[in-house]
């Protein structure tokens, strides 16, 4: 039977609400008594704190109090409670140190001026190489904190070899992960053609439109608190915070707010604190963070540094990989140095390959999930290196990528195969585009064609979903998944199809985290492939349910019955019918004999579906000012069913804007005393519509196994091979092979002086 | 972000801005308050009273007489769209047109633009290329002075507290050859670099030449060695080039930088963006 809802592009649920103002984000929200949170923030890298002195606050009007350290339990510090108020040392400009609660954001903005703070300046390490040097000043004297999980929390697949991993104490360096497969040096001394490139990637920011937003309000007979958070994950919020105010997570309850973007970087960072501050003055409290703090003091993706040496034969065979990592995550560790070592050597499956990941920690803020964390950065390095080879041994880079690309059943970096994917199948579509053929024959004068393609495993995380019919026939979908990305729209969707009802007839509801059963993060690219199964069982079941009241109704069989237009029928015969109204009503009525529809679906699924993007960009070069401008963009992204193809497109052309971003202009930039120069959005670049390329995005659907209809993660894939792509565009026209993100036009005009030189 | 708390008043002449102005130094003159506000709601400015001049009719309208006369509550939309400035000095509509995006442009004014003399602005740069005359009046009468001498440094200009621009005057220059380009920044929009040009063309010679550079300067500022490199040539390809070094050394001085794009890279580009300007002047 063919689809009904399934594959139709469908606006989304909460669209009209979004653009007519009518959402209420938790910046909206306003509840008796609330105090207004307000940070007071480090201006150095590395300080002690002598003295705070909350006199001159205190005394501006409306002020409720001016919380420190203090007045708060010790929590360890940690990846996961990492903004905590700083206790006698500050790490990073930015670390909050006090918190001014009052009854007006305005009076709190006024009196975090006048809290004065007596700074013993000390020595900052802001850089990797610093931090790695001899003679560093330790960031962490009595070992790194350790327990991150970022990479855990975004859904990723770790992997990698993690018996060589080498936590060091008294050091800079949180951990070393080395793995390898084969002969690396033996490999390369046999190899036909080596490429040796150092390549780093900066600090980037998600800059999501809504900035991160807390509400905490504590309940004084259980000692919990009930939240209202921008967040992609409000049962992970549950946990931390119960965590660190130290009540059963049962005692928390967590709301979902709509949430204006997050990016990866909404998994959980000033809730702890927020609860904390609620706690200590027994009032509800919320804290929006401005747009400079946001810059300032969340969570931004890590700046990179890799050191890469591939070796091929003539033919174009890629034989070794050895690649060292290094990655600077701030003051937390976050381990994402090691998981991107494994994309490494998985995307091209190589018989020798060599990886090492050293995890830095500095004096910044620390790192988060930033949309595919570290993919961009991997398939940077990786595709520029191949599209480099296929050059200098005469080859189309196209034809060389699919020679090594991974194909199922190919083994990953830890040996375990690759599961059904669609890398060759996307590098087969570059091929067959007019725009890629233009390649070689038709191109402007000063542009350049280049493609790249990369991927994402696939996140996974077990969950579940309910299923309710009303008495006015409507079927009501309820699970705990934050809306982001609009998987509300299409969880109806495949309820819809699921159960056999019209789309408009089904009811998505966002529940806390007391009445929705468990949901995993939004994030990861896992929802629709996870949760999306839960809704399919549940709405499932939902119809079964129906279809069984129905045949004690009509003394027939179930598998006589069929739904048609909201009602039921014995199959083929339209005047046997009940509406589902009424099927409800009889299960919901005093003295009635049927229990409610009420259905759970629940889904472990084990298996990860990865999704995989290829893209073409044409660039504009101007050799005068080293401007790169991109011409055309196309995505062509696998992914498995596109059950709503206006939201997948939606989602691929986002997730390239993004890797835009990366590409040519978005980097935080740090002074040598650890200053963050790029503190707004007049210096740092989010790419709108001026610098946004005309996008073609282009479907294909290679199903996976466990996915509801076939679909798989869309969320990750198209941010990641744009960097790499636009580089090699750049490449194809100037003959000059930038090594450093962002490619900014000083950058670009440096190294077109560089080649003529 | 939240400003400090401070008093609003709207003024009732420009005599009255004037004196609520000279009274109290803690007030400010607010017109489009596309520069001020943000400035106080980071807190970089703190006044403890605005006044308000943007309902003034005495500091709006445009007319062409002569010479060309904008009020100075003239927003850079109605500047751009001006047939009056089109004529006599179309390139500054290109630059007003160039400002920011739709609400800035609709809010933003002349008078303010040049008031604050943000280094990265585009108009002063057009008013300096051509001779421009800033009217200025205050408790004790009026005076003027031209625009190459009032833009003095970063945020700073010949403009003491007491005194409110009423009008900006530009001469006719509809016989002249003119453009202003700027490489826009990514995040801003404002300029990186901004060249203004003015030719005076007798047949395929350069007569004269007046060349101005914002953006990668602290202010905007005249190019002398260029105007002299472009002035009676040809404006062959040697005279470009010449005139290209020549504005490099011009502003060698008053470079500004950032991270991003630093001195020397601006610098670079003034010359890239002279050329560029001297030919979309040409047509
Ligand atoms: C998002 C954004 C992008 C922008 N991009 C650009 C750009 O690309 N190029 C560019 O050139 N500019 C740009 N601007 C700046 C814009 O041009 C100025 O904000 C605007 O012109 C200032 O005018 P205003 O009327 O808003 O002045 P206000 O903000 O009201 O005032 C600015 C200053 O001038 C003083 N002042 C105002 N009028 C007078 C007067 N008549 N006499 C004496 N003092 C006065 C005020 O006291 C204040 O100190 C941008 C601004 C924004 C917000």
């Amino acid at each position: 039977m063919e689809n009904f809802a399934v594959g139709k592009p469908t606006p989304l649920l909460d669209g009209q609400a979004k653009v007519s103002g009518q959402t209420r984000y938790v910046g909206d929200l306003k509840m008796r008594g609330m105090l207004h949170a307000r940070l007071v923030v480090s201006v150095y890298a590395h300080a002690n704190v002598k003295r705070i002195d909350t006199s001159e606050a205190l005394a501006v009007s409306g002020v409720h109090s001016v919380i420190t350290a203090a007045d708060l339990p010790y929590v360890t510090p940690s990846s996961r409670n990492k903004l905590m108020l700083a206790r006698d040392r500050v790490l990073f400009v930015g670390h909050p140190i006090a918190v001014v609660l009052a009854e007006t954001e305005a009076a709190a903005a006024d009196a975090a001026e006048k809290v004065h703070i007596d700074y013993e300046p000390l020595a900052a390490v802001v850089t990797m190489d610093e931090a790695m040097a001899e003679d560093a000043p330790i960031i962490w004297p009595t070992g790194v904190p350790s327990g991150a999980g970022d990479e855990g929390a975004h859904g990723a697949d770790v992997g990698g070899d993690e018996k060589g991993t080498d936590k060091k104490t008294h050091s800079n360096i949180a951990d070393v992960a080395q793995s390898s497969r084969g002969d690396v040096e033996k490999a390369l001394a046999e190899a036909d053609l080596i490429l040796e490139h150092t390549y780093t990637t900066p600090m980037v920011h998600q800059s999501s439109i809504e900035t991160q937003g807390v509400m905490a309000q504590p309940d004084s007979i259980t000692g919990g608190v009930t939240m209202w958070v921008s967040t992609q994950t409000p049962f992970g919020i549950r946990n931390d915070v119960a965590g660190v105010i130290g009540v059963p997570e049962s005692d928390v309850r967590v709301h979902a707010a709509p949430v204006g973007g997050a990016f990866g970087a909404k998994f959980g960072l000033y809730e702890p604190l927020v609860a904390l501050l609620a706690k200590a003055v027994g009032r509800t409290v919320r804290l929006i963070l401005t747009r400079n703090e946001e810059l300032l003091t969340t969570n931004p993706a890590p700046p990179m540094r890799v050191d890469a040496k591939i070796g091929l034969k003539t033919d174009g065979t890629l034989t070794a990989i050895d690649i060292h990592v290094t990655l600077d995550s701030g003051i937390y560790p976050s381990g994402l140095g090691s998981f991107s070592a494994y994309m490494m050597t998985s995307f091209y499956p190589v018989s020798n390959y060599r990886t090492i990941a050293t995890n830095v920690v500095t004096n910044k803020q620390s790192d988060g999930a930033y949309r595919a964390p570290t993919a961009p950065t991997v398939i940077f390095v990786l595709d520029t290196l191949l599209d480099e080879a296929a050059e200098k041994l005469g080859i189309n880079p196209l034809e060389l990528k699919m020679k090594n690309c991974a194909k199922p059943g190919d083994l990953l970096a830890n040996d375990k195969p690759w599961p059904k994917m669609g890398m060759q199948e996307t590098i087969e579509q570059v091929k067959a585009h007019p725009l890629w053929q233009k390649r070689n024959n038709g191109k402007a004068k000063g542009h350049g064609i280049g493609m790249a393609v990369g991927g994402w495993m696939g996140g996974i995380e077990p969950g579940a979903a309910v299923c309710k019919l009303n008495r006015d026939g409507i079927l009501q979908v309820q699970t705990g998944s934050a809306d982001l990305t609009g998987v509300h729209t299409v969880f109806g969707q495949l309820a819809a199809e699921a159960f056999g009802i019209a789309p408009d007839k089904v009811r998505v509801v966002y529940s806390d985290t007391d009445s929705a059963p468990y949901a995993g993060g939004v994030g990861g690219s896992k929802t629709l492939y996870t949760m999306g199964s839960a809704v399919v069982r549940a709405a499932q079941e939902a119809r079964k349910q129906v279809l069984e009241i129905a045949a004690e109704e009509f003394e027939a069989a179930v598998d006589d019955l069929e739904i048609v237009d909201g009602k039921v029928q014995v199959k083929g015969v339209p005047e046997k019918t009940i509406e589902l109204g009424a099927i409800a009503s009889k299960a919901m009525t005093f003295g009635g004999k049927y229990p409610p529809i009420h259905a759970n679906g629940r889904q472990a699924i084990t298996a990860q579906s990865p999704g995989f993007a290829a893209q073409i960009a044409e660039v504009a070069v101007d050799e005068e000012t080293g401007e790169v401008r991109v011409v055309n963009l196309v995505i062509i992204q696998d992914v498995g069913k596109a059950i709503n193809p206006l939201i997948v497109e939606g989602q691929i052309q986002g997730g390239a804007v993004q890797g835009i971003g990366w590409a040519l202009y978005e980097q935080m930039h740090y002074d040598e005393s650890g200053q963050l120069l790029s503190g707004s959005w007049m210096d740092y670049t989010v790419p709108d519509a001026v610098q946004a390329a005309p996008l073609e995005t282009i479907l294909i659907e290679i199903p996976s196994d466990a996915g509801p209809f076939g679909a798989k993660g869309v969320g990750e894939p198209p941010v990641i091979p744009t960097a790499a792509a636009i580089a090699n565009a750049i490449a194809d026209a100037t003959g000059a092979r930038l090594t450093d993100l962002p490619m900014t036009a000083p950058r670009v005009l440096q190294a077109l002086t560089d080649k003529s030189s | 972000m939240w400003p400090k708390e401070f008093d609003y008043v709207r003024a009732s002449s420009v005599d009255d801005a004037i004196q609520q102005t000279s009274d109290n130094t803690d007030a400010k003159i607010l017109a489009g308050g596309h520069s001020l506000l943000p400035a106080m709601k980071l807190r970089l400015s703190e006044p403890g009273k605005l006044v308000d001049i943007s309902r003034l009719a005495d500091l709006k309208g445009i007319s062409a007489n002569g010479t060309l006369s904008i009020g100075a509550m003239s927003t850079h939309a109605e500047i751009a769209a001006s047939a009056d400035v089109q004529q006599y000095c179309a390139s500054l509509a290109t630059a007003c047109g160039m400002v920011g995006d739709h609400q800035v442009r609709n809010f933003g004014t002349l008078g303010g633009n040049i008031a604050h003399a943000d280094p990265a602005s585009d108009p002063p740069t057009v008013l300096v290329a051509a001779g421009a005359t800033i009217h200025i009046k205050r408790s004790r009468g009026e005076r003027s002075v031209s625009a190459e001498d009032f833009f003095i440094d970063l945020f700073t200009t010949d403009l003491e507290d007491g005194e409110v621009i009423t009008r900006i005057e530009v001469p006719n220059l509809s016989g002249h050859k003119a453009a202003y380009v700027k490489m826009p920044h990514p995040a801003s929009r404002y300029a990186i670099v901004g060249v203004a040009v003015i030719l005076e063309m007798d047949g395929d010679t350069c007569k004269s030449a007046r060349v101005a550079v914002g953006g990668a300067t602290v202010s905007a500022m005249r190019a002398s060695g260029a105007e002299s490199a472009l002035s009676g040539s040809s404006l062959d390809d040697a005279a470009l080039n010449a005139a290209a070094s020549a504005v490099q050394s011009d502003i060698s001085d008053a470079l500004m930088g950032d991270v991003s794009y630093p001195e020397s890279y601006r610098q670079a580009m003034s010359g890239v963006y002279l050329k560029r300007a001297v030919k979309a002047a040409l047509g």
